[in-house]
């Protein structure tokens, strides 16, 4: 675009000449460019320098001949217009910065409007001014310049000047620049009557022009297209887009008319200049568009453009220069895209309204553009050295015919020659012409031009994440930087191309790539990128047969053909380079390498790598665990992509565990001294008859290998060696998770298992597990029996060594909850709160006299509730040590306990692995005594309790004890464990001091044994009676917790004794209102009467009423009423006494007497127990005796 | 005159690409195959952008180059076809029913239960019937 003039590439801008007063240019000019449009203005002095204006039009006029043919007068005016031309060159220069749209003069006031002399002056320099731009219809202003508002101004004056300057009154202005506001007054009205007297001259001339061509005044279509362009000019000076953009077109239009029918100059240079002037025209036409938004106009424009002057190729000799043309149009419509593409708006409307040319969307973009640009320049280029190979006269031309120069008319050339002082111009013929722009094309360096603009275009695409067209310049790129011998670019390029053709596995387009980048790293001297590419290429899979020995290797790159035999000549040269001897190699100068001798060739294939299908080593071990020491096979497939087959010297499979590498060797071939002295700590050598790796054929081997080591056996590598100074490293891979190879996955051919046993082929792995040695240590845990909750359970572990002796032992202790959900509840607030944990280690006790030393060596030993970790002296053969874990279960709860000790058997050494030994054991834990209590009331004694009668709803469960009565509390506790348990005491315990002042507790005396300490066998239940006296009416009387004190029968009897709390429950304390009380003696006597009486006493501050009925007994004889009401009265007793005489002996029940209290509305009876008695025959004697003792 | 045609796979991959022109330009058809995928690409991933609304297989006129027009066609299971033509001028329904065919004989050959699908389509009864087709269409 820059190749274009100034005045082609910007929009036209109007321009006016100033005359005198040029102290006031500055600010006038300043004033007219920030106008908007913007004037431009040429600035003279004073009229004396009218003659300067009329000069430029003079020479100017002295071209044309055809415009003014008054001024055609001066023969020494070279004629090169002999034959004419279309435009002229430097029509729309002049226009835009020598012939003004206006004239404005100014004239100070008092030359005007004083001095007569001054004012005739005036007139004539009005009047010569006149006579220079009244032909070129150029406007008129005149500006009065007052040195101050006040001056004075004669109407007459004015009038008069109008007159004579023929001049509307608002085309003579005053200006003022005494004062500010004047001052921007005067200049926004100059500027104002600038800009309409200059669109005024832009639209008479256009109007002019426009008149001739309807006249038709010529039949030329020269002409047309010239006043076609000229009024479009005139128009773009108007800022009429529509119309400059009509007329445009219609010169355009005109103009590809004229292809075929001009005659007017040697049939070259005719084209050459109307396709100058059409690709004006476009450029025109383009920037119009795009200026007004219209981007799918301009982009269907371009295409027509391209698709009608394509074929207009002229003379097929000088095609170089279509060439070079349609790239330029390219690249001019790349460059207008790109700066206009602020404007590019979506493509939405893309494809709806361009029925008959559909556009896509990379039209759309500068890239698109700029890469055809570049591709017709390369076509160029061809062409132009395709000329020049062809003739031998196009070859010897240079810079011989420097004389040739543009001529005056757009596009066409002349020879300037000398004549003594005179240049002249003169037509030149079509073989001058060529020879011209042979040497002007020699001149160029097309390369730099095709990669600059390709390398725009793969950014642009990069940019536009289209990868592939990228990847197509960056080809192109590449192939450009490859012709300049600019191998290093090259590579860089053909990397980028080659990387995206790889992932996508396009094989031809690789092929392609990759013998560019060959020869590269040939010419970079780069043997091993050398090698490895060509390694690539002949593992790609290329199936194609034909050789296309007929069409020469022109169009293929330096890789040749992407045929079978391509790849096997690849082949050939690689292995001849590679696999040759030293001695040899150091001679093999043709291939471009010059190397040291001994240089090895060492080639890494990794999972990623583009030549897996070169070597793909899949190793499977045939076991998943296995025994240290014990020999385990291990299957190795080696699988090669290559076309030919290839020998392998020998082959090393690497471990992880270096001692368990070993080495296959082919006993075909010698062993290479080298060989075995690069592989110093390989135990293990293997020989095979032959290790040739056929194409696509898995080469199969298995071997037995053995590992001491426990942990992951993990292969790693194989590495080939290939000649003597030739390997390959080929990274393991399992056959269970081998990746399919990139561009082969995609190949239509049978695929073999690289193991052949099934199931080795899918679940195959590259590594295996070692086990541990078997451990000669033994952990035993010594107890077992079920522990009892809240005592120290004490776990005694002992280890004994029997074979290994113990290095850094650590002995792990951890214990489980069997039944799940932890070891503490989920329902405690505070679940990692000490007492939380309902099994807990307490304490780890080591054994005796191991305390010091463990100290001293500062050994570990950590514990916590459910963890332990202890260290293990070190222990020499046969010796033991043993140490006692304490546990302590707050709940009963099972629990597992697991035991795991490591340790070293041959001492600390770094590497040496440690043997564990695991123990587990599942410990019951279980409540050693179950407590229960009972509450008994004194005999024969019934209080009404009402709560008994009519329950309250929360306290269904609690007992209830009359208040300030002796009731009696019964404790048992019964063993409940499988063995026998040591009771020490049991005693109550009250809660607080409240608990002591409202009931009194108290160990009732003559039952059983004082101090508690009773041994209770399995099963066994031992009870206590406690006397309680609540002393406080409370609805929840505390009593407290009983505390027990035992511990295991037979054990230790220092050992501690195990405290266990049970909490008694809450008691009902109420007040009766009426106690019933039976009174009898203790046993009767057949036939000797006794008194039964029945009180009632009432305790209330109430009369009580009470009924009762007394029912007949068999046994007895009864006096006394049997059915009654009696009023009992406050706080005093009624006594019911009966006469009975027993009838018969033995257990005899008393007439049953039912007692029921009107106001409670409550019936008693009383038990069966209570109103039985026991009848003798006679009085007991012993009895008797025993009481009188007493 | 269709001078190439390929069948392209999920990972733009070729599974079949064939051309059908004297000269040995070959490699410049793939080139231009495998840069049509850019535009394939875009129409897919940016429906709204492109304005092109992607509920029919046929995707139109994909870019065109030089001398060349691409048209591309996309199968219910993201298989791509690419034709490149020379003829200038090319109603899309000719285009629209050339792709039918094609599509039909894809179908053919990969309902062959020896055919792995994503692999390449070797089968000469596939590439006897394209060409066929290729040689019953010229656009004018």
């Amino acid at each position: 675009m820059e190749e274009y003039p100034e005045e082609l590439r910007t929009p036209p801008v109007s321009l006016v000449a100033l005359f005198g007063y040029s102290d006031l240019h500055a600010s006038i000019t300043k004033h007219l460019h920030s106008q908007q449009p913007p004037i431009n203005a040429l600035a003279f002095p004073d009229l004396s320098h009218l003659s300067l204006l009329l000069a430029h039009d003079d020479q100017i006029s002295r071209t044309s001949s055809f415009r003014d043919p008054l001024s055609v007068s001066d023969s020494s005016s070279p004629d090169p217009s002999r034959c004419g031309g279309i435009l002229k060159r430097d029509w729309l220069l002049k226009h835009r910065t020598k012939v003004p749209a206006l004239v404005a003069a100014f004239f100070p006031s008092h030359h005007i409007f004083g001095d007569p002399t001054q004012w005739l002056q005036v007139c004539s320099d009005l009047d010569s001014l006149k006579s220079v731009i009244r032909p070129k219809n150029i406007k008129l202003v005149v500006i009065v310049v007052q040195s101050s508002p006040q001056e004075e101004i004669s109407e007459d004056r004015l009038v008069a000047l109008r007159k004579r300057a023929e001049l509307d009154s608002k085309y003579v202005l005053f200006f003022n620049s005494s004062i500010d506001s004047e001052l921007t007054l005067s200049l926004s009205r100059i500027a104002s009557a600038f800009a309409e007297l200059a669109l005024a001259y832009y639209r008479e001339e256009g109007r002019r022009i426009k008149s001739r061509i309807e006249k038709r005044s010529s039949n030329s279509l020269d002409l047309n297209v010239r006043y076609c362009f000229k009024v479009a000019v005139y128009a773009e000076f108007r800022r009429d887009w529509g119309e400059a953009l009509k007329f445009y077109e219609d010169a355009y239009h005109s103009l590809h008319e004229m292809i075929g029918t001009s005659t007017r100059l040697p049939a070259i240079q005719r084209l050459v200049e109307i396709k100058t002037i059409a690709e004006q025209l476009h450029f025109k036409i383009s920037t119009l568009l795009l200026h007004g938004g219209k981007l799918i106009e301009a982009v269907t424009w371009f295409h027509q453009h391209k698709a009608s002057y394509e074929k207009v190729v002229g003379s097929t000799d000088f095609i170089f220069l279509h060439w070079e043309w349609m790239s330029r149009q390219f690249l001019v419509f790349a460059e207008l895209l790109e700066t206009s593409s602020a404007t590019v708006q979506s493509f939405s409307s893309l494809n709806q309204g361009t029925a008959e040319i559909s556009l896509t969307e990379f039209e759309f973009y500068p890239a698109y553009y700029y890469q055809l640009a570049a591709h017709y320049l390369k076509d160029k280029k061809s062409a132009l050295e395709l000329l020049l190979s062809m003739s031998e006269t196009a070859r010897e031309i240079d810079s011989s015919s420097e004389s040739i120069t543009p001529s005056v008319y757009v596009g066409q050339f002349a020879q300037l020659l000398e004549k003594g002082e005179a240049f002249t111009l003169h037509s030149i013929t079509d073989e001058e012409y060529t020879c011209y722009t042979i040497s002007e094309a020699k001149r160029f360096q097309d390369s730099f031009e095709i990669i600059a603009w390709l390398k725009k275009s793969y950014e642009s695409f990069t940019n536009l994440k289209a990868r592939r067209m990228a990847a197509l310049c960056a080809f192109e790129l590449a192939r450009e930087y490859f012709g300049l011998a600019d191998p290093s670019n090259a590579k860089f390029f053909f990397d980028i191309a080659a990387n995206l053709y790889r992932q996508e596995g396009w094989v031809t387009l690789l092929w392609e790539v990759l013998g560019y980048l060959r020869e590269c790293s040939r010419n970079l001297g780069a043997f091993k990128d050398f090698v490895e590419l060509s390694l690539e290429m002949v593992a790609l899979p290329v199936t194609s047969y034909d050789d296309s020995g007929n069409l020469g290797n022109r169009k293929y790159g330096p890789g040749g053909p992407a045929t079978i035999s391509g790849r096997e000549s690849i082949h050939r040269e690689v292995f001849t380079l590679v696999g040759c001897e030293a001695e040899l190699r150091s001679s093999t100068r043709e291939s471009g390498f010059t190397l040291p001798s001994d240089s090895p060739l060492h080639l890494e294939i990794d999972l990623v790598s583009p030549l897996r299908p070169v070597l793909l080593a899949s190793v499977s071990f045939h076991e998943q665990m296995i025994k240290p020491g014990a020999s385990c096979s291990i299957t190795v497939s080696l699988l090669s992509h290559l076309p030919l087959p290839v020998e392998i010297d020998n082959l090393e499979v690497q471990f992880n565990q270096s001692k368990c590498n070993f080495v296959v060797r082919n006993s075909q071939r010698p062993l290479w001294a080298s060989a075995s002295n690069t592989l110093p700590s390989v135990s293990q050598v293997e020989n095979e008859p032959s290790l040739v790796l056929v194409p696509n054929n898995w080469l199969r081997l298995t071997y037995a290998i053995k590992s001491e080591q426990s942990g992951k056996l993990e292969c790693l590598s194989v590495l080939a060696k290939l000649g003597p100074l030739f390997t390959i490293c080929s990274r393991a891979e399992s056959p269970a998770a081998m990746e399919e190879l990139p561009v082969w996955k995609h190949e239509n051919c049978v695929e073999s298992l690289p193991i052949k046993d099934p199931v080795l082929a899918v679940f195959g792995q590259k590594a295996t597990q070692v086990e541990e040695p078997e451990p000669q240590v033994d952990v035993s845990l010594g107890a077992s029996g079920p522990a009892l909750v809240g005592e120290d359970f004490t776990m005694p572990i002992a280890v004994t060594s029997k074979g290994h002796a113990i290095y850094s032992g650590e002995l792990k202790i951890n214990l489980v909850d069997v039944g799940g959900g932890g070891l503490f509840s989920p329902r405690e607030a505070e679940p990692f709160s000490l007492e939380s944990h309902h099994v807990e280690i307490c304490g780890i006790n080591g054994a005796e006299g191991n305390d010091e030393s463990e100290s001293e060596t500062g050994n570990i030993k950590k514990i916590q509730q459910s963890f332990g970790l202890v260290s293990v002296p070190d222990l020499k053969e046969g010796e033991s040590w043993s140490c006692k874990l304490e546990i302590r279960w707050h709940r009963a709860k099972p629990v597992m306990l697991f035991v795991s000790l490591g340790y070293l058997p041959h001492g600390s050494e770094a590497n040496a692995q440690k043997v564990h030994i695991h123990k587990s054991l599942q410990i019951e834990g279980k409540m050693p005594l179950f407590i229960s209590n009972r509450f008994m009331l004194p005999f024969r004694r019934d209080h009404l309790l009402l709560n008994r009668i009519k329950p309250a709803p929360d306290s269904e469960d609690t007992s209830s004890l009359p208040l300030n009565e002796k009731s009696v509390l019964v404790v048992s506790a019964k063993n409940c464990t499988e063995i026998a348990l040591r009771l020490v005491s049991m005693s109550i315990e009250l809660d607080d001091e409240q608990g002591e002042t409202s009931c009194s507790i108290q160990q009732s005396r003559g039952c059983g044994d004082d101090s508690g300490s009773a041994s209770l066998a399995p099963g066994e239940e031992y009870k206590k009676v406690f006397t309680v006296i609540p002393t406080m009416k409370t609805p929840k009387l505390g009593l407290g917790s009983v505390h027990l004190k035992w511990r295991r029968q037979g054990g230790n009897t220092t050992e501690a004794c195990v405290s266990t709390k049970h909490k008694l429950p809450d008691v009902n304390v109420e007040a009766s209102p009426l106690v019933m009380s039976l009174n009898c003696p203790p046993y009767a006597i057949l036939g000797e009467p006794f008194t039964y009486a029945v009180r009632i006493c009432n305790q209330t501050q109430l009369l009580q009423e009470a009924k009762f009925a007394l029912a007949d007994a068999q046994s007895f004889v009864l006096s006394g009423s049997h059915s009654n009401t009696v009023s009992v009265l406050p706080k005093s007793e009624h006594v019911l006494s009966y006469k009975l005489v027993p009838l018969t002996c033995g257990q005899q029940q008393l007439p049953k007497i039912t007692l029921t209290s009107v106001r409670y509305s409550a019936e008693f009876q009383p038990s069966a127990v209570a109103s039985s008695v026991f009848v003798f025959p006679s009085a007991p004697q012993a009895n008797k005796a025993n009481s009188t003792a007493r | 005159m269709i001078v190439c045609v390929a069948v392209v796979g999920h990972q733009n991959n070729p599974l079949y690409i064939q051309s059908f022109t004297e000269a040995d330009d070959a490699l410049k058809l793939h080139h231009i195959v495998h840069c049509s995928l850019d535009v394939i690409d875009e129409r897919v991933n940016n429906p709204k952008k492109s304005g092109t609304t992607l509920n029919e297989a046929f995707l139109g006129l994909l870019y065109p180059t030089l001398n060349y027009k691409v048209y591309g066609y996309l199968t219910n299971t993201k298989v791509k076809f690419i034709m490149v033509t020379t003829d200038l001028d090319v109603r899309d329904t000719d285009v629209r029913s050339f792709f039918r065919k094609f599509h039909a004989a894809y179908v053919d050959a990969v309902s062959n239960p020896f055919h792995v699908p994503g692999k390449k389509i070797t089968s000469r009864t596939f590439a006897e019937s394209v060409s066929n087709i290729v040689r019953s269409y010229t656009f004018n």
